[in-house]
């Protein structure tokens, strides 16, 4: 490491660089005992998550506008038998697959009725298939258009909005009228200045784990939101 | 609709950074061994599938690869039971009533493997797994707001800032020294039954050290996958389903 001399320092922001070592400054290079490491790391880990949080906090602000207006409309189409596919690749991919169980399964006795959704990526068969008879940044776009319609919608998670095999299938759905929600991270990447993408959600930060973690909570909030517009819709 | 107590700072407080610092060094000393981590998520699957990608793909360029495994399906007691070899890690996305991880965490030691259980609401019982890592918030839509994406994130860090310090890597002398180290001491051993005996030959039991025979005239009759207290070649007791787990 090379972060000798900087033993005091707090820990840092985002994770920009090849290394570690940028995240934890404090840790020097010489060995120490196991329990002078134990209590570094703890203190790392309490500082990343007050980082975490204050993140979540700020995105929760930053996007009250777009969630209220996206959970609106996903409302209005699941009224109208609309359905959600969500997708995303690596870890992103099981951040979709997360949402789309939370909508189709919401834990809680007393829980909100299940809506349909499914994650694109559920499917190994399909997605090899895919993968290697058309190309894998065809993978999504082709399920759209094997299963979606003008009244669903297609919600896309990245870190850095701009992965290839998601803006592709954003194309397809704009061409099938699907509405399109992206969760992007850094400055919102290609999501942001899409014609493709009716609502981005960006999270501003550079760590794609802060990022992964704000979406997970804004995701979340979608979902409430969607909820407390479908109640609004029933009282009426 | 609230949202469970994830835009506070106070998530992670004192107690449970300990917590993941222990869970992290742990888990760096097993995978210097040479261990995999086999991830398991009964309820929440995509959190196993997060787990084991966030570790055989970093997204940190120039981080280390590690073997990280989700396992998922119908049966994932067995299947856990003829992944795992001794020395890998068992790490569980669940709530403390989940069956097959309540079951597994039982089983690990007989198989030789550590463990590392996450989760919300009602804690496990004390010693359930060698690790805990947990959110007392008791929403039950907590999984779903990246709370534990959070805690494994922060695992993974946290595990590679120990490959900075080799030194530390090695098993300490004192794991070895506890009164209730299982390996060293009199103390009956996990095993878990492979195969009942015939005639004189004694159980099959597989131990942390590997298969045994073991004479279960105290504990018979017994059935494969029936956990037993073994101690000098004799099964000492068969611990019910689900009774408090044994110490470690």
């Amino acid at each position: 490491m090379t972060g000798a001399g900087a033993a005091s320092a707090p820990a840092s922001g985002g994770d920009t660089g090849g290394s570690t070592d940028f995240l934890y400054p404090f840790l020097d290079a010489e060995e120490r005992d196991q329990d002078s490491l134990l209590g570094d790391l703890a203190a790392s880990a309490r500082a990343k998550s007050a980082e975490s949080a204050a993140l979540r906090a700020q995105t929760l602000t930053e996007c009250a506008e777009q969630v209220a207006a996206a959970g609106a409309e996903l409302a209005r189409r699941f009224v109208a038998g609309g359905r959600m596919f969500t997708f995303g690749n690596g870890g992103s991919s099981t951040d979709a697959a997360t949402l789309a169980g939370l909508f189709a399964r919401p834990p809680g006795a007393a829980g909100a009725r299940p809506l349909p959704a499914w994650s694109l990526t559920a499917d190994q068969a399909v997605l090899t298939a895919l993968g290697n008879d058309v190309g894998f940044e065809l993978v999504f776009a082709r399920q759209l258009i094997a299963r979606a319609g003008g009244r669903d919608v297609a919600v896309a998670m990245s870190t850095s909005g701009s992965s290839r095999d998601l803006t592709v299938a954003f194309a397809e759905a704009r061409r099938r009228g699907l509405y399109t929600v992206g969760f992007a991270g850094y400055d919102g990447g290609e999501f942001a200045a899409s014609p493709d993408v009716d609502v981005c959600f960006v999270v501003r930060s550079q760590s794609v784990h802060r990022i992964q973690e704000a979406q997970a909570l804004l995701g979340y909030r979608l979902w409430a939101e969607v909820h407390s517009c479908l109640e609004g819709e029933t009282q009426r | 609709m609230s949202t469970p107590g994830l835009v506070e700072g106070g998530l992670i407080d004192e107690a449970l950074s300990a917590d993941l610092a222990g869970a992290s060094l742990m888990l760096a000393r097993r995978f210097a061994a040479g261990a995999t981590l086999w991830c398991l998520a009964p309820a929440w699957e995509p959190h196993a599938h997060h787990v084991a990608v966030e570790f055989v793909h970093p997204v940190i360029v120039g981080k280390r690869a590690l073997p990280a495994v989700a396992l998922t399906g119908p049966d994932l007691v067995a299947t856990t039971r003829v992944s795992v070899r001794p020395g890998d890690v068992v790490l569980a996305v669940a709530d403390a009533a989940e069956p097959a991880v309540r079951s597994i965490m039982r089983r690990a030691p007989a198989w030789g493997a550590s463990t590392l259980w996450i989760g919300s609401g009602t804690r496990p019982a004390r010693g359930a797994a060698d690790h805990v890592l947990w959110l007392d918030d008791p929403d039950p839509r907590l999984p779903a707001t990246g709370g534990f994406v959070l805690l494994y994130h922060l695992l993974w860090e946290l595990t590679h800032v120990c490959f900075e310090h080799p030194g530390l890597l090695a098993p300490s002398v004192s794991d070895c020294t506890d009164e209730v180290c299982i390996t060293c001491s009199d103390e009956g051993r996990l095993g878990e039954v492979v195969l009942p005996g015939s005639g004189l030959d004694g159980a099959l039991v597989r131990t942390a050290e590997g298969e045994e025979r073991v004479d279960t005239t105290l504990a018979d009759p017994v059935a494969p996958g029936d956990l037993l207290l073994v101690h000098a070649g004799m099964a000492i007791t068969r611990l019910d389903d689900d009774r408090p787990e044994v110490r470690r």
